[in-house]
């Protein structure tokens, strides 16, 4: 008997009170409908890192199609003891565009990983440049544009711009210790920030 | 704290920025110190991708995933529902109308008739389909592992031929760290891209299956990137 899309459109429904880990197990049995609440809930989020590293358009949505197909066809597995599900598919997205990355000229690479690059998003497709997910991510960003500026630009290098510690070194013609040294410095003063803001009463 | 020489490794390998992260990833099987400062650090970095600026992905893309989506699961579910069934049954498959998604391709189509040829072979072994996932190269490109019992049998559709003197080869990864081991199984596809090889020996072990092109006469190990994976 031919299937019909309205059974499918309900059951897209049913699947969006589900929580993520309860999709991705649906998932893995092949069910498209878990699938598409999935990309529902993480498709922005995964566009938006793909173009902040990439800053490129065309090669933001390829690194999201790719990321999102690799999630479908089973090619990564979900560890609910490592990570919430949008942790996971925001590390495969960034994955895919550090491999794209590598792939395109350095020039590109160099531009991601500098900051300021929200000025080259265009007005339709900018939702809002100040809103973020949570409290702490936004209390994530104060915190590392607070960081100085040295510790800053090697994090955003390497996490955006897909650089290895040792290009880092080499465009910034600095020993790979002292590279290695910021990023430690960097991300240790971040950590501390995310535990001084679990510290406070909810 | 970390009085570890290789502490100042942690920030870096969270980073994705050390360039040989597989001897650092030997170093923490061995180093609780660092595997501690790594988890803190992970933490950090996970959070990362919420403090970028907020973009929104286009109705086009969405729509494009969903289609590969929805034809590849039909694809799936055709080939599942065929291996639940008597392998006697074989000479009535196309009179059984294969429903497809709109937007799903002839190629589609033509796979879900191989797969289910495929899986018309007679066993009553427990029938698994799998998708492989296909490097960025191979864009239109479908492939499936199908898996019965110990045995496993590779479909391609689409894909775009081998250089000039160069064909492709099977390899198997037995373990997530592990070198792939070459296999005898080499093979060309059609003009059409469409090809259909049996994975040698057992597949039991064997983590993942990996397709290369290799000069004629196949390769003891890659000599070119991957084509397509299948996790098995």
């Amino acid at each position: 008997m031919p299937r019909l899309r309205s059974p499918a459109r309900s059951g897209a429904a049913e699947h969006g009170r589900l929580a993520d880990e309860e999709l991705i197990q649906l998932v893995a049995r092949n069910d498209a409908d878990a699938f598409e609440v999935l990309l529902e809930r993480h498709a922005d989020a995964a566009f938006s890192l793909a173009y902040r590293m990439c800053g490129r358009h065309a090669i933001a949505e390829d690194v999201t199609q790719e990321a999102f197909l690799a999630i479908w066809r089973g090619g990564a597995r979900y560890d609910p003891t490592r990570a919430s599900v949008r942790t996971w598919v925001l590390g495969i997205v960034h994955h895919r565009a550090v491999d794209a990355l590598r792939r395109h000229d350095v020039h590109a690479r160099r531009r991601a990983g500098e900051e300021g690059l929200e000025e080259t998003l265009e007005a339709h497709e900018r939702t809002d440049v100040q809103a973020l997910d949570n409290e702490a991510a936004r209390e994530l960003r104060d915190a590392l544009e607070g960081l100085p500026r040295e510790q800053r630009r090697v994090i955003e290098l390497a996490y955006f711009g897909g650089f290895t510690h040792v290009e880092i070194a080499s465009m910034l013609e600095e020993p790979i210790g002292t590279i290695k040294g910021r990023m430690r410095l960097g991300l240790r003063k971040l950590r501390d920030h995310l535990e001084g803001w679990e510290a406070l009463p909810a | 704290m970390n009085d570890c020489e290789t502490r100042m490794d942690a920030a870096a390998y969270v980073l994705g920025a050390l360039e040989d992260p597989e001897s650092y990833r030997e170093h923490l099987a061995t180093c609780a110190a660092c595997r501690e400062e790594v988890a803190e650090l992970e933490r950090v970095v996970d959070l990362l991708p919420a403090t970028v600026p907020r973009a929104a992905a286009s109705g086009e893309l969405r729509a494009r995933i969903m289609a590969s989506v929805r034809s590849e699961a039909e694809l799936l579910r055709a080939a599942g529902e065929r291996a639940d069934q008597p392998p006697t049954r074989t000479r009535g498959i196309f009179a059984r109308p294969l429903w497809l998604p709109a937007g799903a391709t002839a190629l589609a189509a033509g796979l879900a008739a191989a797969l289910i040829l495929a899986l018309g072979g007679g066993s009553s072994s427990p029938v698994r389909v799998r998708a492989a996932v296909l490097s960025p190269s191979e864009g239109g490109a479908h492939a499936v592992l199908i898996e019965r019992g110990r045995r496993g049998e590779l479909v391609v559709r689409g894909m775009r031929q081998a250089p000039a003197g160069d064909v492709f080869q099977v390899w198997l990864k037995r373990g997530a760290s592990a070198q792939p081991q070459p296999t005898d199984a080499l093979f060309g596809v059609t003009h059409g891209g469409d090809a259909s090889v049996a994975v040698p020996g057992d597949l039991r072990g064997v983590t993942e299956i990996l397709v290369t092109h290799e000069p004629v006469g196949g390769s003891r190990h890659p000599t070119s990137a991957p084509l397509l994976h299948v996790v098995a």
